[in-house]
């Protein structure tokens, strides 16, 4: 039995069936436009929104750590991020492995991890999509 | 054209002991006493109030001020808008009086937000944003990353923001934090968020504040009435993959606000900006045209937006030492702006102050802002 199917999702619909989890949004053909998360219709045309895999690796836009008392029972400190997807035009806002706060650069590759993180509105345990780092960061230097 | 002829404020700060409707009576009190007009005179009545509803199961909260106050029968309208809640209030009354409905208006804001396990304020609790750990510090920290990494803004050019905050409210007596900060103290204080120290954020507050809105005709007995020059209230672009260094929603509405006025960034003498974090006010310069773009960082460490440079910004302390009552927050900002008008601000006063612009921006959707209001006022 997988993980999945004794701990709920922090979210519905953000993830296609597992074991290697890919983000799942939503895609409007007329437009040629991506969702994350999925939406109901279009926010351009109104029509219909199909499922589309949005893939799993990006490439990290922008990066905080939070270092305050965390929201939600997530970890002390924990790192977000917009991350730009590596296969489609889409920027998400995303979780960061919590194992690696603090160390995230713009530019570096990252990709996602699904695990129990923290607690959902209901207070249970539930899975989280994260991102953690397979490279070190491209540009570097720039952050110098 | 619409006027403001009279301003009302209570000390931002802890007033535990006080109801939303308590503070609103004494902001409202107050700025009818500047007006010189009784209760009577009031046709409309526009009340901010943003968490209210959330924190103590209050809703149509004005009703019970002008209830409370003997002020029967009038339109009045409960606004919630965000941290723009009271900037919008302030757009919808000055429209009353635009299309004739009536001649005097009240504007008020009031919030109470000091209570127990407030915690950080997220853009909703059923949000993915919101679950997966976005809270309002990290929405702002994400765009000063950026703008460090593009621009080379400095962690010690944002504390200048904090610094000039805190020497400027010292000269305030409605602030909340009155003390001079050095940057040592800036940049050891505990981190929120990266790049953000505690003293970088602005904090929580009770707070109300006032304004008596009224047609040319009603104030042209007013010699110190203020002019208001355009108004005006948007909402966001939510575009994805957006560059989050130039902030659209924040230029297109500043730009909108100086074409209708038929004003520019050079105008302007005076700026109350939505200086959540310090972070943002440098956002704010860059998008009111204040400085080029990117250049936000220098040109608050050189002095340029303190008192006595080339455009004030936040004399008052702004949200981040006068405190951030959200929904008194924006309403907050015009009084001030019309107390410098007025050549009225004491120690504060900015010299020769004759256009003054305020900007407010709240919630976050997609990335982006739900509102912006830009103000510009004339004496
Ligand atoms: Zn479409």
């Amino acid at each position: 039995m997988s993980v999945q199917n004794t701990i709920p999702l922090v979210y519905d619909n953000i993830l296609t069936s597992g074991p290697d989890f890919h983000l799942q949004g939503g895609y409007c053909p007329d437009c040629d436009r991506y969702y994350f998360p999925i939406k109901e219709s279009c926010m351009e045309c109104l029509g219909s929104v199909d499922k589309a895999d949005l893939g799993k690796r990006g490439i990290v836009y922008s990066v905080t750590t939070i270092r305050t008392r965390p929201p939600l029972g997530l970890p002390q400190p924990y790192s977000v991020a917009y991350v730009d997807l590596e296969n489609v035009p889409l920027r998400v806002f995303s979780l960061m492995d919590p194992s690696e706060a603090g160390q995230y650069c713009i530019g570096q590759t990252v990709e996602l991890k699904v695990a129990p993180l923290g607690l959902n509105n209901n207070k249970q345990v539930c899975l989280r999509p994260y991102f953690r780092s397979i490279s070190s960061p491209q540009e570097t230097d720039r952050m110098s | 054209m619409v006027a403001i002829i009279g301003v009302g404020i209570i000390p931002f700060g802890q007033h535990l002991e006080r109801s939303i409707v308590a503070m609103a009576m004494e902001a409202t009190l107050a700025a009818l006493k500047d007006a010189n007009i009784p209760k009577g005179t009031i046709g409309a009545c526009y009340f901010a109030n943003a968490f209210g509803g959330m924190l103590f199961g209050d809703t149509t909260i004005g009703q019970n001020l002008t209830a409370a106050m003997g002020i029967r029968k009038i339109p009045v309208v409960n606004v919630e808008n965000a941290c723009t809640s009271g900037s919008s209030a302030y757009y919808l009354a000055r429209h009353a009086i635009l299309a004739g409905e009536c001649e005097v208006a009240l504007v008020v804001g009031s919030e109470k937000m000091c209570v127990p396990d407030f915690g950080l304020i997220n853009s909703g609790a059923t949000e993915l944003d919101t679950l997966l750990g976005m809270v309002v510090p990290a929405g702002f920290a994400l765009r000063a990353q950026r703008h460090m990494y593009e621009y080379g803004t400095t962690v010690e050019q944002m504390a200048a923001v904090t610094i000039k905050s805190r020497a400027h409210a010292a000269l305030n007596p409605y602030a909340q934090f009155r003390k001079i900060e050095t940057l040592e103290q800036v940049l050891n204080a505990p981190m929120i968020a990266d790049p953000f120290t505690r003293s970088q954020c602005c904090p929580i507050a009770d707070g109300a504040a006032a304004l008596i809105l009224a047609s040319d005709n009603f104030a042209a007995k007013y010699n110190r009435a203020v002019t208001i020059k355009s108004s005006v209230l948007t909402s966001g672009f939510y575009d994805n993959q957006a560059d989050i260094t130039h902030w659209d929603t924040d230029y297109y509405t500043a730009n909108l606000a100086y074409e209708k006025a038929g004003l520019g960034a050079d105008d302007i003498d005076l700026v109350e900006c939505h200086d959540a974090f310090t972070f943002s006010e440098i956002l704010h310069y860059e998008a009111l045209g204040l400085c080029p773009e990117g250049q936000g960082g220098q040109f608050v460490a050189s002095g340029q937006a303190s008192l006595g440079g080339k455009t004030p910004v936040n004399v008052s302390g702004g949200l981040l030492s006068r405190g951030h009552p959200i929904a008194a927050t924006g309403i907050a900002q015009i009084v001030e702006l019309v107390t410098q008008l007025r050549h009225e601000a004491g120690d504060r006063q900015v010299g020769n102050c004759r256009t003054a612009l305020a900007q407010c921006m709240g919630g976050d959707k997609m990335g982006d802002a739900k509102s912006c209001t830009v103000t510009i006022l004339s004496k």
